[in-house]
């Protein structure tokens, strides 16, 4: 379980500021819609979370504790939005890339399991640098879900995915999040139709945001 | 006996010198072992895109050894007559400057290389120029794997079993990090650390290759095998196997080609790495233009 708050969190790079004065909490197993035009600071937010911008005005806590003393990331899963350092050419398969992202306490089944959820289940033995953007995305989906994070942080994982995928994908993070997992994904998917969040922040291009809350709806029994 | 006959004569005298002569048998162990580091590590820079940086600590590991002639020009020779010793104090600094320079240009990775190799060179010429006895220069820069001796035997094998004993333990690690950085966090380890350990073990392999391969060749044997096996290479594990078993084929027709034709060691065992990816990607090429048969065609269809 995985409380996470954030004071006052603002954030520059250099004198460009991008956050000001962020405030919002959120309880084991929510699930936070992140939204915004583009440039409006969503993955600068999600980089300060996971510690890659250090954050030097305001705090984040971790089951109350401070982002700066926070050593458990083994608890997080990460889709980002783009892999530029992600080295594509080099032959690894999809089983190879998984089991060295795996803790020792996964094992096989439990990957089989996650990639038949994610549908690519038969792209198991591809080479990576022969799949389509669509099933990348889905590995590195499948990677981050690995090790049974507490919080999954998604930043537009659904980018490259087609609409039909993009509905079974969004299926499996509603069940995720049933579990108790706690989600945070950035989307600019215009209709929240298929996820079952239970909290959104909309930040603005002047550096207002909106944190809201909403009752949850069962929405795990997508129609496809 | 050598020389004086036709091909079969020398194969002949290669094999009975290599079983007869410890020096012989000494640098086939020495090669066959530095076959199989050489692309296990090299695997590991292509995938991390830093394929000069071998090249890079090959130069300063030389100030190394230009610092070791000079001091024993200067009679202080006692505690350095090894230059390896030397030569892997300067080969582990050249890699923690990179690693220092990396961080301080994290968008640049070419140019910590560049700062560091022209230190080495700067610093490699001003101490030879120094140095009286500089005989053994052509050695460090080409490589001979005929001339290893009992102590760079033992440095190459003790590094192998420590570098053996890093991807045994580490090895998913070490893969995972080295294809994405950002992957080290959520697997619990402390990337600084990592990159420091894995500067320190190539830094380590660099230097104790420098006496075979040389300072121009060492990085070619590390990733001409590599670039090789990626072209056949169809998973990570296959393309590792395939880039040692390219590495090795090269060490021993290397080593007899160095042997019968009098040529540099490290310099044959790297032409030849040449020739094997020249073969491959011709083969590759022809191969990928290939059509496939009517009937494979119209199973696709169906």
């Amino acid at each position: 379980m995985m409380q996470i708050d954030v004071h006052n969190l603002s954030f520059a790079y250099g004198h460009r500021a991008v956050l000001r004065n962020m405030s919002f909490s959120l309880a084991p197993g929510d699930y936070l819609v992140v939204t915004g035009k583009n440039g409006t600071g969503k993955t600068t937010l999600i980089k300060c979370l996971l510690g890659f911008n250090p954050v030097k005005s305001g705090m984040i806590f971790y089951n109350h504790q401070d982002i700066i003393n926070f050593k458990d990331w083994t608890s997080f899963g990460y889709v980002s939005q783009k892999y530029e350092d992600f080295n594509y050419e080099y032959p690894i398969t999809v089983d190879e890339l998984l089991a060295v992202n795996s803790l020792k306490k996964i094992k096989q089944p439990q990957r089989l399991k996650i990639l038949d959820q994610l549908g690519i289940l038969e792209i198991i033995n591809e080479n990576i640098n022969k799949l389509s953007g669509g099933q990348l995305q889905r590995v590195f989906i499948a990677r981050a879900m690995l090790n049974n994070p507490l919080v999954l942080i998604l930043d537009e994982p659904t980018a490259s995915i087609d609409k039909l995928n993009t509905k079974f994908f969004f299926q499996t993070v509603n069940e995720l999040n049933s579990q108790g997992i706690t989600i945070i994904m950035i989307t600019h998917n215009e209709s929240f139709d298929n996820m079952n969040y239970s909290h959104i922040l909309n930040i603005g291009i002047d550096m207002n945001y909106h944190f809201q809350v909403r009752e949850k709806c069962d929405l795990t029994e997508v129609e496809v | 006996m050598r020389s004086d006959g036709g091909g079969s004569v020398i194969t002949c005298s290669f094999f009975t010198d290599l079983f007869s002569n410890w020096f012989m048998l000494r640098a086939l162990l020495a090669g066959v072992i530095l076959g199989v580091l050489a692309p296990l590590i090299g695997s590991i820079v292509v995938v991390r895109r830093l394929s000069f940086i071998a090249d890079t600590l090959g130069h300063f590991s030389l100030v190394g050894v230009s610092f070791s002639l000079f001091l024993s020009t200067l009679g202080v020779s006692a505690l350095f007559e090894e230059p390896l010793f030397l030569g892997l104090i300067f080969s582990v600094v050249g890699g923690l400057l990179i690693e220092l320079f990396r961080r301080a240009y994290r968008n640049y990775k070419e140019i910590s290389m560049v700062i560091v190799i022209s230190l080495g060179t700067a610093l490699s010429a001003i101490f030879f120029s120094k140095a009286k006895a500089t005989g053994s220069i052509y050695t460090y820069l080409f490589g001979s794997i005929l001339t290893v001796n009992n102590y760079y035997m033992y440095a190459i094998l003790i590094t192998a079993g420590l570098v053996g004993l890093l991807f045994l333990i580490f090895g998913k690690q070490i893969v995972s990090v080295s294809f994405d950085e950002t992957s080290a966090k959520f697997l619990g380890i402390n990337g600084n650390i990592f990159q420091l350990i894995f500067m320190v073990m190539l830094s380590v392999v660099v230097s104790v290759m420098l006496e075979s391969a040389g300072v121009l060749l060492v990085s070619s044997m590390m990733i001409i095998p590599v670039a090789a096996g990626m072209k056949l290479g169809w998973s990570f594990r296959s393309t590792l196997t395939i880039a040692i078993v390219f590495s090795e084929l090269s060490v021993l027709f290397g080593l007899w080609v160095s042997y019968s034709l009098n040529i540099p060691s490290g310099a044959a065992i790297v032409s030849i790495n040449i020739i094997i990816l020249l073969v491959v990607t011709l083969i590759k090429r022809f191969a990928d233009k290939k059509r496939l048969p009517s009937s494979e065609i119209e199973q696709l269809n169906e």
